[in-house]
Order: structure tokens, then sequence, then C-alpha cells
């Protein structure tokens, strides 16, 4: 598409321009679910399974029932449509008559009051039989496991369709494995003969647990039925329509009867695409004919909410002494939880398509376990799958004394380059942001910071990592509408999680030749707003942005065609000046756009109203890479890291909004590092979380970071409004590695296990595992 | 249980105000007295988004009882504005600077850097970020909101030295 030529230039594109719902998030204005309180408000709560796997040998709610100020008390045998199978997490409301992980709802309940909630679910008494467990997914896979899904139930692969379409040759039938869920297999040229041909082979296992979005906001939605049987859901949602569509599939209804509100929402990384909570609070909100708000608490977020999977990879490579890359084997093993729904095909294809690998075979698996089942993580398996191939492209360096940029350098894909999958890659920016960040001073004078250490026990090391991410497509639409006082209104229905509508707004700003003072944007609701995708895949300025430009360039376009007959002049020679549109050469020959936008609104004028629409499907993607880069110190005794300089090179494509960007970068960054260095859902052999609370699940805190250094680079994308690529995954990725890599380079050991933590690192210094 | 009266002053107003014993500071703000500014990110006390004054003191609302407060001064986001709605320093380089992303954790970053300069004018930059320690925010790495309690030091500091 084209990009827009404004006849001056506005306050629009490239320019920093603070959120305009800053004021109100300062002062606690800005509402969320929680905040929301009608007339009548009923609480929800869940009773959940104490076991990660038994049946439900019975269910006695008498005595809650009974308890003063309860208005329900729901069983599956109260739900009659849920079926056995659920294919999603959404879909499984209760448990039916077996629990598969720990923390599954069992029973709900609503009541005046939470603390009458809460005491109901005390007096609900279930029978448990408890079943064995699978509980490590390499156990897992094994033949003869405990199932975790009813035999028959389907493999869901819509997060990843969602999330960053990647073709993938079909699977193989499924295996003789009860609780291998997908499978994916790549395969090209001859790897036997690679590794018999190569100089040097290295072979290591890298992984990484189970890891929670950690938004500050938990699941929190609000139901509501009216009298015509309409249900309106104040959700906190990364898509409104998806959640629309999901609601209606489990309530079996269809989804003009859904209204979906979304509500200000406190943090999504993909852990708020799927339904979780609110179909059982919509059946809570019908039974009861109140509204019932239902909030999860942070300890359920912990031990049942859906966070990124745990991830498993063996690699090994094989490579001539001077580098050149021979043959690739690699697995990729996913634990998805109690349900399908893991993006499988971006980690197997990633695994073998950053660097030109001339003979591979790639294995991915994903796997069924008796824990909480996973969702999308920003950039979801990407930081997990970059760990292992930025850990293990360094250790090949390192083992055959290559400078780690060159060599990657040398391999790393570019535009037209096949992907494992054999699909071209697109333009992207990878090798300007490598060369980029291996230009920075802190990388250039490495050795010197890193021979200046103190000789206080404290070990210095520099380390950096690339990483990418292909970027999701979804159709999508806007509205553009020009008020009777000149200023621009546009609508989408694309819910605002990272600063996007302001960037959206200077894209109309821009495309349209108004300042971006002058326009206002609405996120609307599913009755409202033009369907929309969802708020993920780092996709809503490269798609939204894409269908609001369009919408602005046709506003434009209809306000030229009312200007040109207003003043008898042909539309090749207006133009838009200071909110004037005045024949070109003859500035006082013009009409005002208030002007325009008032005879739009006229009782008995004959001017149409300016509204330009837009409602694009895409079909080219944009990837987009950021390298980090770490500098760091380990104290020898304790094994603890500090971080003194880290900085985050990224390719936007074109930063709409800089300020944004930054911003995305730099809290990306720190998720990431939270990844390499104190995160993890550890679980006991019996599939119980042994740390859920914001005290043992440890995120990084302002005091265990610098400041982050932010670089942007910008090569155009061909498709993006204005030349941007999507920002908010691709920030996530590198740090894991990164760190890996500083660590190894200050103490020689590669660790390959994240978290990160102390214990690991001393214990790999004591035990010398290079 | 039989609510009780919570007499106390609230952003500047004395308030009585019915509540359950067995409530927490924050519940009351939030249920009873309608100021949701603070928020539950825990109710555990890990993560500050319920941070409030209580004597001029940052206390985490989820950890307190209601009837704790008996008497005393409670200041919440919603009191940290002026009376005619300028924002404070510390908010208005919030806004400028762009650090609010979801805004979930910002009201208690605000009250923890509030007290923060009312204890320390001119805190170093380790200073600010053990300051606001107790504070999770998922969205913004801490960087932009480092720099703005900075400036809404400086900003403060010339508006003493003007007065």
């Amino acid at each position: 598409m084209s990009t827009m030529k404004t006849t001056r230039d506005v306050k629009g594109v490239g320019v920093s321009i603070p959120r305009p719902d800053g004021p109100e998030k300062v002062t606690g204005r800005v509402q969320y679910v929680a905040d929301i309180q009608p007339k009548g408000l009923l609480h929800a709560k869940l009773l959940r399974s104490p076991h990660a796997h038994a049946r439900i040998v019975s269910i006695d709610t008498s005595a809650a029932k009974a308890l003063p100020g309860v208005r329900a008390v729901l069983t599956a045998k109260d739900i009659p449509h849920l079926k056995k199978k659920a294919p999603t997490r959404a879909h499984a409301v209760l448990a039916i008559d077996r629990a598969v992980f720990m923390g599954q709802p069992v029973a709900a309940v609503a009541a005046d009051e939470l603390s009458i909630a809460e005491e109901a679910l005390d007096l609900i008494k279930v029978e448990y039989q408890v079943l064995a467990a699978s509980i490590d997914p390499l156990k897992a896979m094994l033949p003869g496991a405990p199932p975790v899904a009813d035999a028959g139930t389907e493999a869901d692969t819509s997060e990843a369709l969602a999330h960053s379409a990647v073709a993938i040759a079909k699977s193989e039938a499924p295996a003789k494995a009860v609780n291998i869920s997908q499978q994916a297999r790549l395969q090209r040229g001859d790897p036997a003969k690679g590794f018999a041909e190569s100089d040097h082979v290295l072979e290591k296992t890298y992984r990484v647990p189970m890891v929670h979005q950690g938004y500050l906001e938990a699941h929190a939605v609000l139901a509501e039925w009216d009298r015509n049987g309409l249900l309106t859901l104040w959700a906190s949602t990364q898509g409104s329509f998806n959640t629309r569509s999901e609601v209606a599939d489990v309530l079996g209804i269809s989804e003009n009867r859904i209204r979906v509100i979304p509500v200000e929402c406190g943090g999504g990384f993909g852990g708020k695409i799927r339904a979780l909570c609110e179909p059982i609070t919509a059946v809570l909100a019908q039974v009861t004919k109140r509204p019932v708000r239902y909030v999860m608490t942070r300890r359920e977020e912990l031990q049942a909410g859906m966070p990124a999977p745990q991830v498993i990879i063996k690699l090994k490579t094989g490579v001539k002494r001077d580098g050149t890359l021979m043959a690739l084997d690699a697995e990729t093993v996913i634990d998805s939880g109690a349900f399908s729904g893991a993006v499988l095909a971006v980690s197997a294809v990633f695994l073998g398509s950053m660097y030109k690998w001339p003979a591979f075979d790639i294995r991915g698996f994903e796997v069924l376990t008796h824990k909480p089942s996973v969702a999308a993580y920003r950039a979801p398996v990407a930081p997990q799958t970059i760990f292992a191939i930025e850990s293990h492209m360094e250790q090949i360096a390192r083992d055959l004394d290559l400078d780690s940029v060159e060599f990657r350098m040398r391999h790393l894909i570019q535009e037209g380059d096949p992907m494992v999958n054999g699909q071209p890659w697109q333009s992207n920016g990878a090798k300007q942001v490598l060369s980029r960040i291996a230009e920075h001073p802190h990388w250039k004078t490495r050795k010197q910071w890193v021979a200046a250490a103190d000789k206080n026990g404290k070990l210095r090391g520099v380390g950096l990592a690339l990483g990418g991410w292909l970027g999701g497509l979804q159709p999508t639409g806007a509205t553009v509408r020009l008020n009777p006082d000149g200023s621009l209104a546009v609508l989408t229905g694309q819910v605002d999680i990272a600063g996007t509508n302001i960037s959206l707004a200077q894209i109309a700003a821009s495309a349209y030749g108004v300042d971006t003072d002058l326009v206002r944007i609405t996120t609307g609701d599913t009755d409202v707003a033009p369907m929309t995708g969802l708020s993920a895949g780092s996709k809503t300025i490269y798609t939204v942005g894409a269908a609001v430009l369009q919408a602005a360039e046709d506003a434009r376009r209809q306000t030229f065609e009312i200007a040109a007959a207003e003043l008898e002049a042909s539309v090749h020679d207006l133009e838009l000046v200071d909110g004037n549109v005045t024949v070109r050469g003859m500035p006082d020959k013009g009409i005002t756009l208030a002007t325009i936008g008032k005879k739009g609104n006229l009782y008995m004028s004959k001017t149409p109203p300016v509204l330009g629409k837009a409602n694009p499907a895409f079909t080219q993607q944009a990837p987009a890479f950021a390298a980090q880069l770490a500098r760091l110190e380990v104290d020898a005794d304790t094994g603890e890291v500090t971080i003194q300089d880290f900085v985050i090179v990224q390719d936007v494509g074109k930063a709409i909004n800089p300020l944004g960007v930054e911003g995305q970068m730099q809290g990306g960054a720190v998720q990431s590092l939270g990844i390499a260095l104190t995160e993890g859902l550890i679980f006991d052999d019996s599939g119980r979380l042994t740390n859920p609370s914001l005290l043992d699940y440890r995120k990084l805190t302002a005091a265990d970071l610098p400041n982050l250094e932010t670089i942007i680079v910008e090569v155009p994308s061909p498709a993006g409004p204005f030349g941007a690529r999507g920002v908010g995954e691709p920030p996530i990725i590198p740090a894991p590695a990164a760190i890996a890599n500083a660590i190894q380079n200050a103490t020689g050991a590669r660790l390959t296990e994240l978290p990160m933590s102390p214990e690991r690192i001393a214990l790999a210094l004591v035990n010398g595992k290079h | 249980m039989a609510k009780q009266i919570l007499s106390c002053n609230v952003n500047g107003e004395p308030v009585d105000v019915l509540v359950q014993p067995y409530v927490t500071l924050l519940d009351a703000l939030r249920e009873d007295m309608g100021l949701t500014g603070p928020k539950e990110g825990c109710g555990t006390g890990d993560c500050g988004a319920c941070t409030v004054h209580v004597d001029g003191k940052v206390v985490a609302s989820c950890l307190m009882l209601a009837m704790q407060a008996r008497g005393r001064k409670i200041r919440t986001i919603e009191g940290l504005a002026a009376a005619d709605s300028t924002l404070h320093p510390l908010q208005d380089a919030f806004v400028r600077l762009g650090v609010p992303q979801c805004g979930f954790c910002i009201p208690g970053v605000l009250m923890a850097a509030t007290a923060l300069l009312e204890e320390n004018p001119r805190p170093s930059e380790e200073e600010i970020r053990y300051g606001i320690a107790g504070n999770l925010c998922r969205c913004t790495g801490y960087t932009k909101m480092v720099t703005a309690i900075s400036e809404a030091a400086e900003t403060l500091a010339t508006q003493r030295s003007a007065r």
C-alpha cells in the first residue's frame, strides 16, 4: 500500500507523543473489571481440585447452598451442555468426572459477598479418588504413562494460527504414546552425512520451566444477562471478538446474543487471549439473574492460570573447523499442560530457520501433562527456542575460537532464504540489528571491561544474543469520521494493551493531514466496532494500523471530493493545510474541515458526512528482530548475577511513536530477563505448585535492574503502515541467551537450564560444568 | 458479624464508614468508600499495587485490617493531585515520559514514590530503585519510571526553592 502524501508535515507518525490515557491512569481513575460495581452485584468463587489427577466420586453442595447469602452453587451436572473431551481449557468449564490438573475448577459459587462465597467453598464436600499423574513431560511421552486427555480429544492449534502462522508439513500419524497431542517433523538433506563430515559436533539439552505472563491484574470478568437473553461481558481481554466467539461456542449460543465490552486490560502478554473464567461467570449470572463478577486471586493465577509451556530442546550440531554449518538434529518437547494449544510449529520451525543449515532433522512434540494448560506469552515459545539456538551458536564459536558475531552473521538468514518449512523469509532487519549491536561500545570494549574486574570475587562477562519473530496476521477494520469541528474520530474494535491507540491516531493524522491532537480514537465493543482480531502477535500496528491508514486516506478522498464540488475545482488541484482545503496556489480559495464536517451534519444538507472505512485482510508477514547485550558481574561464591548494563537493539520498521516503542522494548526485555534469571513455576512430583505466590515466584524489581538502553533500527517493511513492523514481541526473546553467554564469558560455565538462579550458577562453577 | 464504624481521615476528609471487622483496609477503601485507585495485585503484600499512606508511611493496604486505621490519616492515589486537579509533579512526569502502560501498578508506584521523595527529596538512582522495589511492574521495565521520579524530584526542589 502507498504511504500517504500529506501536503505539509503534520504532528503525526514518528513523533513521541504521550498516551492520552496517562492522566486517567496516574490519578487512579481508570476502571478495570474489579473496579466496576453495579447494583445487585454477586461475587463468584471457584472450588478447585486439590489433586493433579483424580476421579470425582461425589460432590455434596447442600451445606453450601443452605448458607445465607449464597445465590448459586454449580457443578458440572448443573451445566448439561458441558461435554467430555473438551477441546480447549475454556470448554472445560467445570470438571465433569475427572480433574486433570491441580486447581481445575470443580464447583462454582455466587454469593452476596466475597467472604460468603469463600465460606461456601469450605462447605462443599468432594470425594476424590486420586489417580497416578503425568507431571514430567518426558515421562508423559512414554507409552503407558497416565493419560491426560480423554481418548479422541482433538489437538488445538488455533493459538499458533492466531499468533504467527507458520505453515508446517502435516505431522505424522499420532504415536502410540497417549499424551503426545501434536507432532511435527521437518527434514532436508542428509544430516548423517553432514555429521560425518563435521569437525565439531556439539550436543546439548536446554530446559526452560513453565513461566507465568505475570500481568499485574489477575483474570477478571463481569457478566450480566438482560431479560431478552442477551449476555453482556465486561472483560479484561486481548480480543473482545475472540472472547465473544469462544464464550458463544462454550455456552452453545450464537454470537449475536453476546456483547463483550473490553475494559482496560491490566496486562495480558498473551495470557488474556483465550477465554478462561468468562464461561462459568456467564453461567452463574444466568442462573442467578444478577450481575456476577469473578476476579481470580494471585494464587489461583499462578496455580491455575494459563502460563507459558515448559520447553525442553535437544540440539546436536555439526560444523567444519572454519565454522561452516553442516548438519542440525533437533528435538523440541513442549509441555502443554492438561489441554493442547501450544505453538509447537513456531518452535520447530525456528530451530532450523534462523541460521542456514544445509541438512537438518527437526522433531517437535506437544505433550500433555497433569498441570495447568498453557497459553501464549509474548512471542510464545520464542524466548525458550532462541535460548537454545543462541546459546548453542555462542558455544560453537567459543569452541572453534571464532568471533561470535562474525560466525552468526555468516550464517544468518536474510530475505528470500527458505525457512525449514520451505516458506521464504520476508524482508527483515536481522543482519542490521546484529551489526548495530556489535558496533556498541559495550561490545567493542568487552575485553577491557572484563579484564578491569575488581579483585573482590566478582567475575565480569559480556554477552549478546539475537532473536526474532515472524509477526502475526488477522483481518481487521477501522472507520475514520470527520466531526463538525474539523477533528477526526477513529473507531476500531482493537483492545489497546500496548499503547497502540495513540500510534493508530498518529497514523490517521499523517494519512489524513491533520495533527494528532485533532484525532480521537475509540475502542468500541463488539456491538459497535468493526470486527477485528486479537491484540497479539505483534500485529496491531501492522494490521490495524494499515486499516486506519486506508480508512484515513478514504476519508481524505471523500473530504476532497466535497471540497472540490464546493470550490468548483478539481480534486487534483486541492491541498490540505492547517485544517483548510484550498486550491493549490490560491490560498484564499478554500473551505475548512469544520465547514465540511458541519455540512455533513446539517438538517436537509445535500453533503454526505465523511466516513472513511477500510477492512483489509493480510497475507504478508513482517518478521522483526531484536538483539540484546548484557554486561554483568557474577559473584563466584554465591552465584549471584548483577546486571550492570543492558542494551536493546530492535528493528521496528518505522517507529510510529518512539516513546511507546521504547516502553515496549524495555518492558519486554525485563520479562525476558525474568525468564533468564528468576522465574519458573516449580511443580513437585504430585503436580503441586510449590511457589504459588509472588514472594516465591520471583519477578524482577526496579532494584534488580539497571537503566535499559534502547536503540531503534528502522528497516521498513514492504506492507506495513509507513513501513512499520511489529514491536511487542521481539524484545522478550534474546535475554536468556544473552545472559547465559555473558555468564559463560564471566565464569566459563555454560548454563543450559533456566532460570539461571544463583544456586544453579554456583553449582555449575563448583562442578566446572562447561 | 456486626459491622463496625471506622472513623478516620481519608485524603483530607473525615470519614465514618461501616465495615466488617475482618475486611482489609484495601477492601474498605475499594468496596465501602468507592476509592478503587488502590489495586489488589496479589493480596499478600508482595506486589505493591495496593500501596497507600497511613500517617505518612507507606503501607500495603491489603495487609492491614480496616479497623486498624481508626483515627488515622489515610492517603490514596485519589488524594495525590491538588484540590484543583493539578497533577502532582510525580503524576505529571509519569504522563509526560509515557510511564504508564497497562496502568495497574501505577497508583501503588506513585504512592511509594511520593513517600520516598517526602523522606528523601533528592534520591540517587539507586535510592529510587530501592524506593519502588516493593512495587512490581510488568510492562515498563522500570527505566522510564526511575527517570520520571528523578525528574519529579528536580521539579519539587525547584518549587521549594521558589517558595
